[in-house]
């Protein structure tokens, strides 16, 4: 009988498998099409588009098709440019600081720069980059040379309106002070989530140890402006999560009580419209604060 | 209601239920019961109402929850934020809590049968001192079973719970029962409030929110998180399945980060055991380099030292924990 489930179970798993792989095929063939055309064909699937971790149907863009590919122009850029900028003002809300959270083997640099390049963009003051196995950390200046490459790429010459302050957390904690009007990114690894809680923890126990403050003084205000390396980066309002993996895998655990956490499947390939698409997302996200 | 319910799962839910036990089963689950206030709307119900049924829908997860060998279940019940509620449905949680721990504490004999151990865990000084009581008295008297656990947040929130692990950790030092590199990963997760399970396999969030909402952020750093659409009064044993395959489904990868993450945290303990070790053999030498076996067994001394201080010190936070309970209820008793 337990050999009977077991096999069923095997056919269960091997059944989902199928189903996500068709509907990541799908995604590519129907990308353009309408979403009410999406929205049956994944009722024909059976199967809750939550369950297959794929995007909401966005809405039609109008897209330059060879962004990436053609070399570029001036009037391009400042094109493209001033439509990043409309877009982002368009929505609804944009967040001030988002993570992009990579839960992939092998990280690509080339589509991370290109993500760090939209946010800023659009608007975004800080973006924060993590991958489970510190590869982006180890490699921080090959990420920075890569965007600064991007960021010519996509937005020009005239770099200087989006100047990029490259804070790396790591053993030798630098502190870059960050003008609030320049776009940031962060690179960050686990050791940045739980171990930074606990460096924070041992440093208010040794000034107790040293009898310059009492255990009753601890608060959550004091640990948290501990665990704020500037008091005007705010904790991260969005998390975009690209991978199969449906965890935050030590990310921020202090930082992301109220941080809202949109999946994409992955983050190669990713397009300009997958972003904008999260944050439309973002902007329907209504927080009660507990009320 | 009862927040025992007895019964057999029907057919079909009993095949679904052994195909899904034939694989990777979470062990602990955690719950964000959202969506009562507006399932109380969608039915034109009055708000307290939609409370009340979430609460029969709690009862009736756990039932399912006991079905698929889940041992242990955590449930966000009221947050710290919640008090910024108008005062009037505050007061009305506080009833429906006052009453359902009473239901609790008159079907002890069930709970006993079913070996149900009930913990809460939170600020609970922030609540009103009746209901801390009660509380207290059902905690008590179910301290005993260990058949399955189900862990109530009550004037929780995550933040509180990790500043008042810290808070412990920094009274340890205070009185001289652990010292401040003794303060680790490992540490803190014994002085939280959930410090007495294991971390959650699985956290599962209703109603479509997506966010932690300071919920257990410490504990569910690799776990696996599925937020579903369905308002928890509608919860069905088929939502349940959904987000147990889910689990299924990221079980392997979890698991790797898991293991990576256990590897790292060993090595920064080594790490800062050998950096206590070397400073006190500077101190302490005479003046020559220690050579590599005096080294390796003066680390192992450290290791077992500071295992032994870290052991006291947990007892003595487990005793003032219990005495919390034991004075509540003697003062009940008095009063």
């Amino acid at each position: 009988m337990a050999l009977l489930y077991g096999l069923l179970w095997r056919l269960l798993l091997f059944l989902v498998h199928i189903n996500r792989a068709l509907v990541s095929w799908l995604r590519v063939r129907l990308r353009s099409w309408k979403g009410r055309l999406w929205e049956r064909a994944m009722s024909a699937l059976l199967l809750p588009v939550a369950l297959a971790g794929v995007p909401d149907p966005q809405r039609k863009v109008n897209q330059d098709p060879d962004a990436n590919a053609n070399p570029v122009t001036g009037n391009r850029n400042a094109g493209r440019r001033s439509r990043w900028l409309s877009d982002g003002r368009s929505l609804e809300k944009l967040p001030v600081h988002i993570g992009l959270l990579v839960a992939e083997e092998e990280p690509s640099y080339t589509d991370i720069a290109n993500l760090a390049v939209w946010c800023m963009a659009v608007g975004i003051s800080y973006v924060s980059v993590f991958d489970n196995h510190g590869i982006f950390q180890k490699n921080n200046s090959r990420l920075l040379e890569e965007i600064v490459r991007q960021q010519q790429d996509l937005v020009g010459g005239d770099g200087s309106k989006y100047d990029v302050e490259f804070l790396s957390q790591g053993r030798d904690k630098h502190q870059h002070h960050v003008v609030s009007c320049w776009p940031s990114v962060k690179v960050l690894s686990p050791e940045d989530g739980k171990q930074s809680i606990v460096q924070a923890a041992q440093q208010l126990c040794r000034s107790v140890e040293n009898r310059e403050r009492s255990s009753r003084d601890i608060s959550v205000s004091m640990l948290d402006l501990l665990l704020r390396d500037s008091k005007s980066v705010p904790d991260p309002e969005l998390v975009v999560k690209f991978g199969p993996v449906d965890s935050t895998l030590g990310f921020l655990p202090w930082h992301i009580r109220l941080t809202e956490f949109i999946s994409l499947p992955s983050h190669r390939d990713v397009s300009y419209e997958d972003l904008l698409g999260v944050l439309r997302r973002f902007g329907s996200c209504q927080q009660r604060l507990g009320q | 209601m009862s927040w025992i319910r007895e019964g057999e799962l029907n057919l079909i839910e009993k095949i679904s239920a052994n195909i899904l036990k034939a694989g990777p089963m979470p062990k602990h689950v955690a719950f964000i019961m959202d969506g009562n206030r507006r399932f109380a709307r969608k039915k034109q119900m009055e708000r307290q109402e939609g409370h009340m049924q979430g609460f029969n829908k709690l009862a009736e997860t756990l039932r399912w929850c006991k079905h698929l060998n889940i041992q242990e279940v955590t449930v966000y019940a009221f947050s710290i934020e919640n008090f910024k509620r108008s005062q009037n449905e505050v007061d009305g949680l506080m009833v429906l809590a006052k009453q359902k721990f009473e239901k609790l504490l008159e079907e002890r004999e069930n709970l006993e049968k079913h070996g149900v151990c009930i913990r809460v865990l939170g600020d609970l000084n922030m609540l009103p001192l009746d209901l801390q009581q009660l509380i207290a008295k059902a905690v008590v008297s179910t301290k005993t079973h260990n058949k399955c656990f189900l862990n109530v947040c009550f004037a929780y929130t995550s933040r509180y719970e990790i500043t008042n692990a810290v808070r412990e950790m920094a009274w340890g030092v205070e009185h001289g029962q652990i010292k401040a590199s003794d303060v680790s990963e490992a540490l803190l997760s014994e002085c939280l409030y959930s410090n007495n399970s294991p971390n959650p396999d699985l956290l599962i969030r209703t109603s479509g929110e997506v966010r932690l909402s300071d919920f257990l952020l410490w504990q569910t750093s690799h776990s696996c998180l599925v937020f579903q659409s369905v308002l928890w009064p509608e919860y069905s044993f088929w939502n349940l399945c959904e987000a147990i395959l889910q689990y299924q489904l990221n079980h392997t990868s979890i698991q790797k980060a898991r293991d990576l993450h256990r590897e790292h945290q060993a090595f920064v303990q080594l790490e800062a055991d050998r950096a206590c070790v070397a400073e006190h053999l500077q101190h302490h030498g005479n003046g020559k380099p220690a050579d590599a076996r005096r080294r390796q067994e003066a680390l192992q001394h450290y290791a077992t030292c500071r295992e032994e201080r870290i052991h006291d010190f947990l007892e003595a936070l487990q005793n003032r924990r219990d005495s919390y309970y034991t004075d509540l209820l003697s003062d009940a008793v008095v009063a």
